[in-house]
């Protein structure tokens, strides 16, 4: 089901009331945790390594320009192509030509964050050309028509009976509970999509300037068949995912897939620099690397540039509780998560309830706490909130209700009044000492959450109480 | 044109963020340590515990005979009559051309381009076992390194439901930063001149997408057995 349609408020709401997601998340989400202190924990100097990731990247970004027409420029001196892509559109429009140029009929893809921000699929499939993704994760939910709910594990939502029904219908594959059946009915299937494709699209997780080369990692392997098998391999790189040397990797590796899975390395990491060389037995004929701006290039220029440094690890939606709670879908855009809260309103700034997402947050600092690139996440989630009420986005109850909390606040009196009433009325609306549903307007607040009954006696009637008692006693 | 457009954007944005990013940059030395755990004295060992972990195995032999039976032997057990292979004298194991001459294994033409791709692909698709060297092995993560090439197909460490690769002790490195140290040194600027291809792996294929369920092979091989000598 795409929930994209709904409010915020109604996507969360969708996604609390979701046992088997909430199941899910909750399994996944502990897991990934544990792998990730584990890795981390387990490392001779895991703070330095964060801090020298974190160099290496701010270092990039303070020469972006710089390196990537460094970049452009060698992967063009080894005979690939660049295009460069001010928005999705153009982005869409380069492929899809490619695709009509060449006669592609059917195109493979490896899982892109940066294709899935521009609606890439769509964009071909209208063009007439088959897309299959072949990231087990990204197959489950392409063939249910549904998104990724999970940077690392896009099909967490699904139980192994959905994934077995699915299988059935689109692989005809005998029903089943068990998992090794599965596994190879997709394999067979999604061979022969690889042997039979005519492009592969790819994204990547780092440009390296001085090589001319895009690093790919993955754990399946269906990133080095998308790059190897088809005749033309199309990478998608979002323009800040570069580094300058091929040794700074020795730093951002380690860093990232120990925060992603806990594994030390991903079982796959490909570097390619361009098409097959004269004399290779094989690999792609042509080689395209699609540097994809899409606002990025003014976000650097602004208080959220830091958040460019991201190297998309998933580490903060792990630890996030709200995530946690809410899963992927709720946010609404490709990225989702803290950092997800922070990209999604800078890079789609169409959506309209954007605003809202960096409220989905507790600022309990966890997401910046993992982050390898030591992110100041909940800093820029304030930003952006400040900037959403700046220009005027906010519910409409949201300006008297603080008003009127702002006079309590700066009243004695009427504080004490106020709290009197509040006491009384959340003792009269208690079940078991929690509040299921305020009265509106506040029952919006307690839409996905309760609140406290408040106690009987406040803190200012206890402390004059003890005092009192001091005194006398 | 975009690629201008671009690039102005990203010069005025650098003109109020620049010197903050420089700062934030000179926060850390950039080298990368040559490996992040602490070493194992003996790094065969280590290696192959590593890679056990992640359910591939290690097979530490003596001398090229050994090498040799144990390759025999996985052969005979997959029943290969074919396999995908890097040109035998790039896999640096003398008797290997003839161990598998007097199995009546043959190496199959694994060049896949032109007009005969798709065609040479669906041969090359029953095979059962892919042959290899590496270019280094890190010790700490368990990892093959190999630079694909003239004679070195990249599809001969991925098709097949195996991978059999041939390491020598001496190719053993400690940690990811050393592997890259060692291909500088040995490649220097011409790291990617003759190929365009570098890869590094670390286990069977895997994947956790159903349920967090651990599972091998979805895509690349289920099986990957290392034979050091
Ligand atoms: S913000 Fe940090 S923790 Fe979150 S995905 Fe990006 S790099 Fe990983």
């Amino acid at each position: 089901m795409s929930t994209h349609s709904l409010h915020f408020f109604d996507r969360v709401d969708t996604a609390l009331h979701d046992e088997t997601l909430r199941t899910a998340l909750n399994r996944a989400t502990a897991r990934f945790v544990g792998n990730r202190s584990g890795a981390i924990g387990a490392l001779s100097d895991a703070d330095t390594l964060r801090d020298q990731a974190r160099a290496i990247r701010a270092h990039a970004l303070s020469r972006l320009d710089e390196l990537l027409v460094r970049l452009a420029e060698r992967v063009e001196a080894r005979g690939g192509r660049v295009c460069w892509a001010s928005d999705g559109e153009e982005a869409r429009r380069y492929i899809a030509e490619l695709a009509r140029s060449r006669g592609v009929r059917s195109i493979v893809k490896s899982k892109s964050m940066a294709s899935e921000e521009i609606h890439l699929n769509e964009a071909l499939e209208r063009a007439g050309v088959e897309v299959v993704e072949t990231d087990l994760g990204e197959y489950i939910i392409q063939i249910a028509g549904e998104t990724p709910s999970h940077i690392i594990a896009p099909a967490i939502h699904k139980t192994r009976e959905q994934i077995s029904a699915l299988f059935e219908q689109h692989l005809g594959m005998p029903p089943t509970t068990e998992v090794p059946p599965m596994i190879r009915a997709a394999r067979q299937a999604l061979r022969q999509r690889f042997l039979r494709a005519d492009m592969g699209i790819s994204g990547v997780n780092f440009g390296i300037a001085d090589e001319g080369a895009v690093v790919i990692v993955e754990n399946e392997g269906n990133a080095r068949l998308t790059t190897s098998v088809p005749r033309i391999h199309v990478a998608i790189m979002g323009i800040e995912r570069i580094v300058e040397r091929l040794e700074d990797l020795g730093v951002m590796l380690q860093v990232l897939a120990r925060s992603a899975t806990g594994q030390k390395l991903s079982v796959y990491t490909s570097i390619i620099s361009g098409p097959a060389r004269p004399g290779e037995a094989d690999g792609p004929e042509e080689f395209h690397l699609v540097l994809l701006d899409n606002g990025r290039s003014q976000i650097l220029g602004g208080q959220y540039a830091e958040a460019l440094m991201c190297i998309r690890c998933g580490a903060c939606l792990n630890a996030c509780p709200v995530y946690q709670s809410i899963g992927g879908h709720a946010y609404g855009g490709v990225y989702s998560g803290p950092i997800g809260a922070i990209l999604t309103p800078l890079l789609q700034p169409d959506l309209p309830d954007n605003y809202l997402l960096p409220y989905a947050s507790s600022l309990c600092g966890a997401c910046q706490e993992v982050c390898p690139v030591r992110i100041a996440i909940p800093d820029l989630l304030l930003r952006l909130r400040a900037d959403a009420v700046r220009a005027g986005k906010f519910h409409p109850i949201e300006k008297p209700a603080i008003q009127s909390y702002a006079a309590m606040m700066n009243n004695p009196a009427l504080y004490r009044v106020g709290g009197k009433f509040a006491r009384l009325g959340t003792r009269l609306l208690r079940r078991k000492g929690r509040i299921r549903r305020l009265p509106p307007p506040l029952h919006l607040w307690t839409r996905g959450r309760d609140f406290p009954a408040l106690p009987a006696q406040t803190f200012s009637e206890w402390w004059e109480e003890r005092e009192r008692q001091r005194h006398n006693g | 044109m975009s690629r201008d457009q671009i690039l102005a954007n990203l010069r005025t944005s650098l003109a109020s963020n620049r010197s903050w990013l420089e700062k934030e940059a000179s926060a850390a030395p950039h080298a990368a340590p040559p490996f992040v755990h602490p070493p194992a004295a003996n790094l065969v060992a280590q290696f192959s515990a590593e890679l056990a972990k992640l359910e591939g195995r290690t097979y530490p032999v003596a001398d090229a005979e050994e090498a040799l039976e144990v390759i025999g032997r996985l052969l005979d057990e997959r029943e290969a009559r074919q396999v995908i292979a890097w040109d035998l004298e790039q896999i640096d194991l003398s008797g290997l051309p003839a161990l598998l001459a007097a199995r009546g294994v043959s190496v199959l033409d694994a060049r896949v381009h032109g007009a005969a791709r798709k065609e040479r692909l669906q041969t090359l698709e029953p095979v059962s076992v892919c042959l290899s060297g590496v270019d280094c092995a890190i010790a700490e993560s368990g990892t093959l390194v190999l630079r694909h090439g003239p004679g070195r197909p990249r599809l001969a460490s991925l098709l097949a439901p195996t991978h059999i690769a041939v390491a020598h002790r001496s190719q053993l490195v400690r940690g990811l930063g050393e592997a890259l140290a060692f291909l500088r040194e040995r490649y220097g600027a011409a790291l990617f001149d003759p190929t365009s291809h570098l890869t590094f792996i670390s286990g069977p294929s895997r994947t956790a997408d159903i349920e967090m369920t651990l599972s091998l092979g979805i895509h690349g091989p289920p099986e990957v057995h290392v034979v050091v000598l």
